[in-house]
This record gives structure tokens, sequence and C-alpha cells, in this order.
């Protein structure tokens, strides 16, 4: 082969099991694919490194692709999202202080948020992974369905996974939302509770998603094909019950995710990765993402949201390849 | 200058404060993580951070949020990828700088980036004035008819009277304008 390999970027979370596992379980290879992937600790970096092309793909949250069509903060770049690569995970968590356990309502927040209002106490602080983020958009759900403004009342700042329970610990933020395992270390440590999941707020709200620009799609259609298809397999045999020991075992390695198997294993219950067509792109779900940027502020109302939901999250591509 | 160093290893705080020998005064403050108090505490000139650093994407929504005292940041980038350090600065996404960089290039850098970021960043005000003018646009036209109407006044003699409020008062034309129809609105009884 003499092509150069593909750089996939991937961020050290559980739903980059479908890049890992395409790459360690052979996947990608038995496309004929020479992949190296790439390991980034921030969003920030991915979105960059795919902007100037020194990436070629990359796992990415749900609304970044959406962002960099549409050039909010930054270039337009066309991205397309040819196949998601999780759902689900995503737990606001709460100081165990506050007394918020399995406050799915939002009614508790609400009454904690008015009554350091009449004692004129500080705002509490919530962290979300980062701005364009299904974290941040269901953070901000579950406080408005309990009545809390989440732009005036509260404060909402952007922090690393990995040190969230580190920040709830030291009173730097009173909650956050963020993916597992963070909110597990937070709760097995003793200084957080879980309030609220995912799918108590938004069932089915996509998180995370394989993505490349355009320009790549359309010039190597062929590769991407092959991708896909890997990638699908991969998300397959990831989301086997049967496979979820080795899955932990291989995502545990240091090139990968680099926490003890143990640990992923107790987050990886909560993850959808490809029962009931989870892979596949929905256009539905582009639109209630580009909704959920409106509503907090991020973009303004567009007439063509509709259509450029329809572009970056195709599902044409991906049932091209794995029809 | 105030210089905040993110950085978990110290050499890279140590590496700016050489090539900054001289400024006066200089501060330059090293820290392995971000921490929000502390930086607004501090307030910084310039950031520098390593991309690879997994702050990164708070730093990120610290640029781009276009809140209170944004920031000039300057990434430093693993020697490995120097074509991406260029690549980056070319597209103007932001003050990369390849690591190995000689102390004596460490201000040049830092003044670079400043002095983008302030460019920047007055051209970012400029637009929200451009949109703003805008968006107020209508309100003007509407309280030159007014005063057209009520005071029998040309469309340009209309347009100076409310210069010259907007300048006798040191208010912007369109808030000037927004009065005047409130007021109108007042003493026809629309807003009793």
């Amino acid at each position: 082969m003499n092509d150069l390999a593909l750089k996939l970027g991937f961020v050290p979370l559980l739903d980059a099991a479908g890049l890992v596992i395409a790459e360690a379980k052979g996947f990608f290879a038995a496309e004929g694919l020479n992949v190296e992937l790439v390991r980034e600790v921030s969003w920030a970096t991915i979105r960059d490194k795919m902007a100037l092309g020194a990436l070629d793909g990359a796992q990415m949250l749900a609304p970044m692709p959406l962002a960099m069509t549409l050039g909010v903060a930054g270039d337009p770049v066309e991205m397309v999202a040819p196949i998601m690569l999780g759902s689900g995970g995503a737990t606001v968590t709460t100081a165990s202080r506050l007394g918020l356990a399995g406050d799915r309502s939002g009614e508790k927040l609400a009454r904690l948020v008015a009554l350091r209002r009449g004692a004129q106490a500080s705002e509490l602080t919530f962290g979300v992974v980062f701005p364009f983020s299904t974290h941040n958009y269901l953070l901000r759900l579950w406080m408005a369905r309990g009545g809390v403004d989440p732009d005036t009342e509260v404060r909402i700042t952007v922090a690393p996974p990995p040190r969230m329970a580190e920040l709830l610990a030291g009173g730097v933020v009173e909650g956050f939302c963020a993916g597992q395992p963070w909110s597990a270390a937070a709760v097995a440590a003793g200084v957080g509770e879980v309030a609220a999941r995912a799918d108590d707020i938004a069932p089915g709200a996509p998180d995370k998603v394989f993505t490349v620009t355009r320009v790549f799609a359309d010039a190597r259609a062929g590769v991407l094909t092959s991708m896909l298809r890997a990638l699908d397999r991969a998300l397959a045999w990831a989301e086997a019950m049967d496979n979820r020991a080795e899955l932990a075992a291989i995502l545990a390695r240091p090139e990968y995710v680099g926490v003890p198997a143990e640990v992923l294993a107790e987050g990886l219950g909560d993850l959808t990765l490809h029962r009931g067509g989870a892979a596949r792109p929905d256009p539905a779900h582009g639109a209630w993402l580009l909704e959920q940027m409106v509503r907090s502020g991020q973009i303004g109302v567009r007439a063509d949201a509709a259509d450029v939901a329809a572009r970056v999250l195709s599902p044409a591509l991906y049932d091209a390849a794995v029809a | 200058m105030r210089v905040l160093v993110i950085d978990p290893d110290s050499a890279r705080a140590a590496l700016v404060a050489e090539g900054l020998a001289g400024v006066e005064p200089l501060e330059v403050r090293h820290a392995a993580a971000y921490d929000e108090a502390e930086a607004a505490a501090f307030a910084p000139d310039v950031v520098v951070v390593a991309a690879e650093s997994p702050d990164r994407d708070t730093i990120d929504s610290l640029r781009e949020a276009s809140i209170a005292n944004p920031r000039p940041v300057v990434m430093f980038v693993d020697r490995s990828e120097p074509e991406l350090a260029q690549a980056a600065v070319r597209a103007g996404v932001a003050a990369y700088v390849v690591d190995g960089l000689a102390p004596g290039r460490v201000r040049a850098v830092l003044e670079v980036a400043m002095s983008r970021f302030s460019l920047m960043h007055q051209l970012r005000r400029d637009l929200e004035k451009a949109r703003a003018d805008l968006a107020s646009r209508p309100t003007i036209e509407k309280a030159k008819a007014l005063l057209m109407k009520e005071r029998t006044l040309d469309e340009d003699a209309a347009y100076r009277l409310l210069r010259k409020l907007s300048m006798d008062s040191g208010r912007p034309l369109a808030a000037v304008a927004a009065d005047l129809l409130a007021f109108a609105g007042v003493l026809k009884g629309d807003a009793g």
C-alpha cells in the first residue's frame, strides 16, 4: 500500500470506542485501510486540525460539525457527519451538599436558586466540556425544565472533564454535565450525586459523531465508504454485551483512554453505540442541535437551518456504505 | 507586561521569562492548570498555553466568548508538527507557535500575538457597531419622519436636528431617536 496513513483524531473517552475498536480489532485493516489514530486532549485542537487538514477525520461533539459549517467561532468549513459514534452517558452531577440527587424535573434546583437569590448568595456555577456540546444543551434544558434561566440565574463555564470531580470537591463548580466515567468518578469520590441523566432530559440526543470535511468526502468517496463500513462493524462489535469486558480492556490501554478497565466498565452501561440504528445519521438530530444552538444564543434563527441539518447529518453516505 | 503561562511543566515559563528579560515592568506567572479566579485577579496581557494542555478548551471558550476581558492567547504546539503551526498562523486560527523556540524570539512572538489580537478585537467591535447601526436605522428613519411631519422640515433638516440633539446630549443618534418616538407616543397617549 503506497497510500499515506489516514490520520483520524480521537479524544480519550468511552465513545471513542468505534474508532479504537476499528483499529484494535482490525476492522480498518479488513477494508484495506491504513489508519493512524491520533489522540488529542481538547476539542478545540480537533476542530483546528480538521479545519487545517492536519487530520483526515475525527471524533467530534455532535454540534461541532454544524458550528463549523455555519462558521460560528471561526471561518466556515463545510463538514459532514456520516456516522454517529454514540449517545447517552452524559450526566448532570451536582455537589452532594446541595441535595439535588434524582432531581430530574429541575424543581429542587429552582427552589435552591430562589433560596440563594433571597439570601443574596452568589449564583451557582456549572461546568460543561465545550460550548458546542450536547452536554451544554442538556444542562440548559434540565435547568429550563425547573424554571431556571441558564443565562441569568446561574453561571456556565468550560472545564476539562478529568478535572470536574476535583473542581466539584474544591467548590469551584457546584455541578457539571459530562460523559462517563467522569460522573462516576465524582460519585465514587463521595463529592457528587447524579441529578439527571441524558435519557431523563432528551432521550436519544446525539452525543458524538465521526466527521470529515465536505472536501474530503467528495475527493475520497471510496475511502470514506470503507471507513464507514469498518466503523459500523466496530460499533456493532462494541455494543454486543459479550464483548464488553474485552472492550473495556482495550479502551483501558494507555494509548487509548488510559483509565482502569473497572472504571470504564461502569460507564459503558449508559452508552448506546449501535443498537436500534443508532449509528445512522438523522437530519432530525441536526435540527434538534441547531434549535439548541439558537436557544443558547450561539446562533440566530436561520432560514436555512433545515437545509444545513440535512446536509451535515445526511444518512445517504451511511446507507450507501452499509446497505 | 503580564504573562500567564499555563503548562504542567515549568520549563516553558522559565523560557518565556528569559526571553522577556529587559521588558519593564514584567511579571510572568506560571500555573500548572487554568484557574479562573486566579487568572481574573492577575489580569494578564497575554496567555501562553501548550496546545496539548487539557485546559485548551477552557481557554478557547474564553477567547471566543465576546464577554468581558478577552485575552490574546499564544499556543505552543509540539515540535513534531511544525506544518500545523504554519498553516494555523496563515489561516489566522490562532497564534500557534512551534516549540523549541529560542528565548530571543519570545518577545517578538508575544508582541505579534498581542497586536494581532487587538486588531481582531477592533474589527469585531467595528462589525458589532455596524450591525447595531443597521438595526437602529428604522428607528432613526421613523424619528426623522416624525420631525418632518410635526415640524414641517425637509428630510435634511430633520436629520440635522437629530444630529444636534445627539451631540448636545452626548448620546447616540439611535438613542435620541428612540426617546423622541417614545415621547411622541406618550404625548399622543399611546404609552399611557
